[in-house]
């Protein structure tokens, strides 16, 4: 279980309603949040494959923003 | 029983067929029996010497002698003679004389080539003398001959040494560039050098750019989402100096400082439309100060808001100095800011810093053709003046701001022109701490601050990505509302849910045990999907009228 504890479902909605201007429906959110983690798992998964090229300790900004912008294209709809 | 009868016959005729026979009949047979002198004399005889079972062979069956003396006529006259030889003596006189002189060749082994008479050859009386002069001398024993060598093998017999270095068959490009060969291109240097601040570089500086104006950017008649804008944001941090580009050239100054940059958020924010602003100079008209700054330029998101803020100068005192470190570290969340704050933290450590940071200020203004009193640069030099200096003389770039507003929390404002807070730091880092410690086994995982600012800014691309797809879909199923079937699809679309891996099991895997429970009620209310829509959707209309 990565997340031990409920997440900030008000906020996710909020700003989903906000980019979207659209509503949302009652559970929507969950599955958007599911998203949300399976795309975490991804980005943390490739920083740190990105940053064990480097030659770095654990996952670094660096990497990261190496990687962000290919994740952000995987997971777009 | 038949077959041995057959073989009676065969073997016996006359016994069983003929039982009376006579004598001509008898005679007949056995002329019969008797194989027809088809074949040649001597043959016949060597073949009947060879098989003497041919006698029984029935007439039908033509004579053959077996085996290959009978097919090679030399084979058989040898095997003849050599019965001849064993059976009878020579009567001829040729023969008697041929087989003598072989008797006698057999004889003397000396002589034995051929049995005929030798006659002396040069060679011959070579020996002869030879035996009579060296009668001791033993004949040489021949060493053992090597075997004869083609020449290509001789050739070969370089190769016993040791091994010379295998040429290389492919191109060393990764060397290429290694040794100073003439085909390197000389250094071009990518930033202008350093020089004194007051050297006349009028022409140095000059630079040429792309021709296509600013408006007729082609990026720019897209959607401007944050996310394409990566480069924009990561440089607003640079640390050290930065260049800017005015008309043809190019000046250089210091990084951003970060009262511009807020006040400059500020003004945007009043200034809706403008997403990307080119200048002080045309924003601030209003304002007599920044009038006289043309030269400040930069490039910043439209939709960073910032409510309520507090407007220092930037070197006034530490305690505004902590606000407003507390201001960025809630607000912002672009990466530079986090430049300001490091420059901040710098200034809070070390005074020496400001110093520099101030001069620079002043060069600025220099720039900007403000004379300055000499009397104050004067006063400025002094060591114990960095005190006063801080709190009176430093040319603050806004002093009439306002200065009592404090920001609490940072808005952003998304393309629809919502107000959405930003995804909170602290659960970001839990579900990446929890991945990094799950993905690396045992241990925690750790994450660290600028990395974490990273995965925020990260989150918040995500959603509003995956929010406008979201839009996209219901809008396309004419729906005001975003459905789970639109989360589906698009969970679908990115190819994290297949025929054999559903949303559910999806779920079951990440989410914990009470978001379960609650997508477990869904498919009751997805039943009645088609009769909920209406009152759903009136329901969000409130709603948003509400937002």
């Amino acid at each position: 279980m990565p997340a031990t504890s409920l997440y900030p479902r008000g906020t996710v909605k909020k700003i989903v309603k906000a980019h979207a201007n659209r509503g949302l429906s009652r559970n929507a959110d969950i599955l958007i949040f599911l998203n949300y983690l399976v795309f975490m798992e991804e980005l943390l998964k490739e920083s740190s494959i990105a940053s064990k090229q480097a030659g770095e300790r654990g996952i670094s900004a660096r990497s990261v923003r190496k990687v962000r912008e290919g994740c952000l294209m995987k997971f777009k709809g | 029983m038949s077959e041995s009868a057959r073989k009676k016959q065969r073997v016996s005729p006359n016994d069983s067929n003929h039982a009376d026979h006579t004598l001509h009949s008898d005679l007949r047979h056995l002329s019969n029996l008797i194989p027809k002198p088809v074949t040649p004399f001597r043959r016949a005889i060597s073949a009947s010497a060879a098989t003497p079972a041919t006698h029984r062979t029935p007439n039908n069956i033509p004579i053959r002698t077996p085996g290959t003396a009978a097919r090679t006529p030399r084979g058989a006259t040898s095997l003849r003679a050599a019965g001849q030889g064993r059976r009878a003596a020579p009567t001829t006189p040729h023969a008697i004389r041929a087989l003598r002189e072989r008797a006698n060749a057999a004889r003397t082994p000396g002589r034995r080539r051929s049995g005929r008479v030798q006659r002396e050859t040069p060679r011959d009386i070579l020996r002869a003398l030879s035996r009579t002069l060296a009668k001791d001398t033993v004949p040489a024993d021949p060493s053992p001959e090597v075997p004869s060598r083609s020449s290509a093998l001789d050739l070969a017999d370089v190769d016993d040494g040791p091994d010379p270095v295998r040429p290389r068959l492919s191109m060393p490009l990764d060397d290429m560039y290694d040794d100073d060969s003439i085909h390197e291109p000389p250094p071009r240097e990518s930033l202008l050098p350093d020089l004194p601040d007051d050297v006349d570089t009028g022409t140095l500086q000059s630079l040429e750019f792309g021709r296509r104006a600013y408006s007729e950017d082609p990026r720019a008649q897209f959607t401007a989402r944050l996310s394409e804008r990566f480069g924009d944001l990561n440089e607003l941090g640079l640390d050290g100096e930065e260049f800017e580009v005015d008309g043809m050239f190019i000046n250089r100054r210091r990084t951003l400082d970060p009262d511009r940059l807020l006040q400059e958020a500020i003004e945007e924010a009043l200034d809706e439309d403008a997403q990307d602003v080119s200048g002080l100079g045309g924003l601030g008209l209003g304002q007599g100060e920044e009038v006289d700054e043309p030269t400040f330029r930069f490039t910043i998101p439209a939709r960073i808001r910032r409510e309520e803020r507090e407007d220092q100068p930037p070197l006034d005192n530490h305690e505004d100095l902590e606000n407003q470190n507390e201001n960025e570290d809630e607000g912002s969340d672009e990466a530079g800011a986090d430049a300001q704050l490091t420059l901040h933290n710098e200034d809070h450590e070390d005074e020496d810093i400001i110093e520099p940071l101030n001069n620079n200020t002043d060069w600025e203004s220099d720039q900007d053709a403000q004379p300055e009193d000499p009397s104050l640069v004067a006063y400025r030099e002094e060591p114990s003046a960095i005190d006063r200096s801080l709190l009176a003389h430093s040319p603050s770039p806004h002093p009439n701001a306002p200065q009592n507003r404090r920001q609490r929390k940072a808005l952003h404002i998304s393309r629809s022109g919502h107000e959405y807070p930003s995804f909170p730091a602290a659960v970001v880092k839990r579900i990446a701490t929890g991945m990094v410690a799950k993905s690396q086994g045992t241990g925690k995982g750790k994450i660290n601050k600028e990395t974490l600012a990273v995965l925020v800014q990260t989150t918040d691309w995500f959603f509003e990505q995956v929010s406008e797809d979201l839009a996209a879909y219901a809008g396309h199923a004419g729906r005001k509302v975003v459905e789970e079937q639109d989360v589906v699809c698009l969970m679908k679309r990115q190819r994290q849910i297949s025929a054999n891996t559903t949303a559910f099991s999806l779920a079951q895997k990440m989410l914990p045990r009470e978001l379960l429970q609650e997508l477990r009620m869904q498919p009751v209310s997805a039943k009645g999907r088609r009769q909920k829509r209406k009152r759903m959707e009136a329901i969000q209309e409130e709603e948003d009228e509400d937002g």
